[in-house]
């Protein structure tokens, strides 16, 4: 959702928020200029050998899950996702195609499974929202859910999660001369904004209960909240915040994440042993490396450094 | 059903706000709706365009489309209003549209001979619209007027895009943590329709009403 066209403030703002919360309201078909940087994650060949240089999986292991046997058989991974997500899971209006960490490491997953190497054809992707992802997965609609989907044992009594494959946490963005706000301390009595489909309003409600919390639909709603003072903070994801800030010159973010966000690979509940055969592709991935590349390509163009350690495997409550 | 029985507190104070925005933006719907239509049937030729003009543009701009500007551009031209006040206002905006073509259409449904007979005795516009042409057209606008009514209380729903916390909004945070969407939803859903069933009660008592004065 990070393209320097909305960054200038003023009414391209208003007007980016108005055309992607319109297309938001179209249903699937949302287009969203690419972030600065993620050129490299946009579905280039480089990217595209990332995801066919990741395993395989061996016929015994696939034979051990009745729930790989049938994405096998169908030749794809049906997946339940955004094509909104700066980093995680864009889509490129130019190609069509989706790429990102979510994104990628579902088309990893259905190669591993399938074999195949034709990339933008791996996966078949369902738009999903907080409202509607244990549903789809129960109901069968979509084998998996790659959507920066936070584990929490309250989701995990509908659905069983694979990972956690990557750790996030929220965090604090402000207009530029805000010197008031620094950590999330401060945040207590104020106007915060934040995603309606995220997490962070739960954070917020349990550190700063007293914050007067307003959800928005997408994050340049929540980003032009801020610049015009509807509110005086907005909390998210960081790498989010650290991507929008990277553009628009009237925010910045302040202090270090205040939580933590194990996200997992939502999976239908008990069938197939489909947990089992994730966790061990989340394995296998994690040991040769194929991990890392995909961070390096999708979220490392935003945020600096090497790729932090994967998460352990069943570490976070629910998984 | 505990995340239901949990919350009944938060889901009817979402409910109120709910109310609130329907109400205020039903009123407000209705004032501005009627004096467009009397401008639209009225004789002064610029009326009769600003009339028509305010009809086709907020009849054919989505309501969302419309919020969002109104919440995320008027700050940029020095404008700011409380969420609840911006989407209030633009109900009732979109909404006297609809009110305006369903006065005008009850107005149009009177026998020209009745304005024609007012005038003769001399009556002057606007009291051959006060005392003789609108006490009889209101009523057949009282059905078209009710589905206006559901419309908005349906459509007040689409605050929670910008973050006022009415019922959808509220639902949708209540799944936030629960992860019960279908519970949640039902709820929300029997609220939205009790609501509608209430105005159009309230519609076939006015028209029951009105009918027996004829």
């Amino acid at each position: 959702m990070s393209s320097t066209v909305l960054r200038r403030g003023g009414p391209a703002v208003a007007a980016a928020a108005l055309v992607s919360v319109a297309l938001a309201a179209c249903g699937s078909s949302g287009s969203t200029p690419q972030p600065p940087g993620a050129g490299a994650g946009s579905g280039g060949s480089s990217y595209d050998s990332i995801i066919t240089g990741g395993p395989k999986a061996d016929a015994s292991a696939i034979s051990a899950s009745s729930w790989a046997q049938a994405v096998q058989k169908q030749g794809y991974l049906r997946r339940g996702g955004t094509d909104t997500g700066p980093l995680f899971s864009l889509k490129d209006p130019a190609t069509g195609r989706v790429t990102g960490f979510d994104a990628g490491l579902s088309q990893m997953l259905a190669h591993y499974i399938t074999g195949r190497t034709d990339v933008p054809n791996l996966e078949k992707l369902t738009i999903t929202t907080v409202d509607t992802r244990e549903t789809l997965l129960q109901n069968g609609t979509v084998d998996a859910v790659f959507a920066t989907y936070t584990i929490t044992p309250a989701r995990a009594q509908k659905v069983d999660f694979a990972g956690p494959y990557y750790e996030s946490g929220d965090a604090i963005m402000v207009k530029k001369d805000n010197s008031t706000i620094t950590s999330v301390d401060d945040l207590h009595g104020k106007k915060v904004a934040t995603e309606s489909n995220s997490t962070a309003a739960l954070a917020l409600k349990q550190k700063v209960p007293d914050a007067q919390v307003t959800l928005f639909q997408t994050d340049e709603e929540c980003q032009a909240a801020v610049q015009q003072g509807r509110v005086d903070a907005y909390v998210l994801d960081q790498g989010i915040l650290v991507s929008d800030a990277s553009t628009n010159k009237q925010v910045k973010v302040v202090g270090q994440p205040f939580t933590q966000e194990p996200y997992g690979i939502g999976l239908p509940k008990d069938q197939g042993g489909a947990k089992q055969f994730v966790n061990d592709f989340l394995k296998k991935i994690y040991s040769d490396g194929s991990w890392a590349k995909l961070w390096k390509a999708t979220i490392g163009t935003i945020v600096s450094g090497n790729p932090p350690t994967p998460p352990t495997i069943g570490s976070a409550p629910g998984s | 059903m505990d995340v239901v029985t949990g919350h009944v507190g938060y889901i009817l104070g979402g409910f109120l706000v709910t109310v609130e925005l329907t109400l205020l933006g039903y009123v407000g719907a209705l004032l501005l709706g009627t004096v467009l239509a009397v401008f639209r049937v009225g004789p002064i030729t610029p009326l009769r365009i600003v009339g028509a003009a305010y009809v086709e543009f907020f009849r054919n701009i989505p309501l969302l489309t419309f919020l969002i500007l109104f919440v995320f551009g008027l700050p940029d031209v020095g404008l700011t209003f409380s969420l609840f006040l911006s989407s209030a206002v633009c109900l009732a905006m979109t909404g006297a549209a609809y009110v305006c073509e369903s006065v005008r259409s009850g107005i149009n449904a009177v026998p020209v001979g009745q304005a024609e007979a007012a005038r003769a005795i001399g009556l002057s516009f606007s009291k051959v619209l006060r005392l003789v042409v609108l006490p009889q057209a209101f009523r057949t606008m009282v059905p078209p007027l009710v589905n206006v009514f559901i419309g908005m209380a349906l459509g007040s729903s689409i605050a929670a895009a910008v973050g006022v916390a009415e019922l959808t909004n509220r639902t949708q945070q209540l799944n936030l943590e629960y992860a019960q969407a279908v519970v949640t939803f039902l709820v929300a859903g029997a609220f939205y329709v009790a609501m509608a069933f209430l105005g159009a009660g309230g519609g076939r008592w006015l028209e029951r009403r009105l009918g027996a004065r004829r």
